[in-house]
């Protein structure tokens, strides 16, 4: 009885919690995705070649956990098969987070754009089984910098 | 050549459907079929346990595990009384009833493997009379006559496969509760039927069933006393008092059997009895020894 109530507990706390932390993440992600529109991440490995930027490597990079809630309804999902819907949002958002972290170092270097940009996963709770549910996700690329900017820095 | 990110939509990495509606969804099916599987299951393994021979059960159980601590004149009347109450249940020729008694200030009797019954003198103690006394022997021997025991073993193991099979991620051991509480539902039958077959009992030896409701007057005082008041049915192994009491009245009815009648008083010595099998569990548990 005591462990189907601290079960509830948990499950109503991490989809109460979980969902208000995903709609207000969403709401930062659309609007700073927004504002970096105009620093283009390119996945394209050959920059142009003129003129001749400065080059600097920008990484970004999220660490998310996942909630009791998803991880009870991805567990469920493991007896059926199909999507895992419930860890969708929730790898979409570290992606993107990720991207835009990249894209706010290349801003603050004065790049004009990223370019051979990539994506990495690593799995944090590798051998702990299900203990936790934490992944990183690591976006990086070549921030491209126009000459004069760069040197007016200096 | 021009560089840019155009505006992707929302939604196409993300599949849109509300967590709750799958939830739903997916906790019904695992449910469902949990509690399908475990039922399958237990009625397998329950009627597998039902072919073991009942001298292969009492191999089982070591006799050293379960000596009594009653004094002999007490282990002769509850041996007797026994006795005296399978000649009006149809008790197979194989199967031998052992009555063991514990000193133990414990509110409880059960029957185990081997046909062995094992009474708690904080239960006995309670009891009114022999009418009484009679009811709760009847019930546990009736249990051994209806291999309760061992297919109680069988459903268990049945279980246990089922949810050890589907639950092997430690995130849905909270399923578990309904494989157990299908588990629950074969118990409550059990009692049910061994509450029958009691009655039928303690009517033959007496030639009626007043006396026999005392035992479960006594359970549910205790359980007042105790003031965890009475589980909800589903989360209880044995029907509820007041329904075991409904039942048996109904019973009585039904078979046209004396409501009441003269009570038989248990023997003068009896608490005399009571106070020595305590003693003895006393002085057992000082030097050690386990029983």
């Amino acid at each position: 009885m005591i462990e189907l109530g601290i079960f509830l507990a948990l499950l109503t706390l991490g989809y109460g919690f979980g969902q208000y932390a995903e709609r207000r993440h969403y709401r930062s992600i659309i609007e700073r995705e927004k504002r970096l529109n105009a620093l283009p991440a390119i996945a394209a490995r050959f920059p142009p070649t003129e003129p001749q930027h400065h080059q600097a490597l920008v990484i970004g990079s999220t660490v998310i956990s996942v909630d009791y809630f998803k991880r009870f309804l991805a567990a469920l999902r493991n007896l059926f098969g199909g999507r895992v819907t419930a860890y969708e949002s929730l790898l979409d958002r570290a992606r993107r987070e990720s991207s835009l972290r990249m894209k706010q170092q290349a801003e603050t270097l004065g790049a004009e754009m990223v370019f051979n940009v990539k994506y990495e996963t690593a799995s944090i709770s590798k051998g702990r089984g299900n203990t936790i549910g934490s992944i990183e996700v690591l976006a990086y690329g070549t921030a491209l910098i126009r000459p004069q900017a760069a040197d007016t820095d200096r | 050549m021009k560089y840019r990110n155009p505006h992707i939509p929302e939604g196409i990495n993300v599949t849109k459907r509300h967590p709750l509606k799958e939830l739903l969804i997916l906790l019904g099916g695992a449910l469902l079929l949990i509690v399908a599987l475990s039922w399958v299951f237990a009625e397998f393994g329950g009627g597998l346990a039902r072919l073991i021979p009942f001298e292969y059960e009492q191999a089982l159980v070591p006799d050293a595990l379960l000596s009594s601590d009653a004094d002999s004149e007490l282990d002769v009347y509850l041996t007797q009384l026994s006795e005296r109450l399978q000649k009006h249940m149809a008790i197979p020729e194989e199967i031998a009833i052992k009555v063991h008694f514990s000193g133990d200030d414990v509110f409880n009797a059960f029957a185990t493997l081997g046909g062995n019954v094992l009474l708690y003198r904080g239960l006995v103690e309670q009891l009114p009379h022999e009418n009484a006394l009679s009811m709760l022997l009847a019930h546990e021997i009736a249990h051994v006559v209806h291999r309760d025991p061992i297919v109680g073993v069988g459903r268990g193991v049945g279980i246990q496969i089922v949810l050890s099979t589907m639950l092997g991620n430690p995130d849905l051991n909270v399923l578990g509760n309904a494989g157990l509480y299908t588990q629950l539902y074969f118990n409550r039958d059990m009692e049910r039927a061994a509450d029958a077959a009691a009655l039928g009992a303690v009517h033959g030896l007496y030639g009626h069933v007043g006396g026999a409701k005392a035992l479960f007057e006594v359970i549910k005082a205790e359980r007042d006393r105790m003031g965890d008041g009475e589980l909800p049915a589903m989360f209880s192994s044995h029907p509820l008092d007041q329904q075991r009491l409904d039942a048996i009245e109904e019973m009585a009815r039904d078979n046209a059997w004396a409501g009441s009648g003269a009570i038989t008083p248990l023997p003068a010595a009896f608490a005399d009895w009571l106070k020595t099998a305590a003693l003895r569990t006393e002085s057992g548990r000082n030097t050690g020894n386990t029983h």
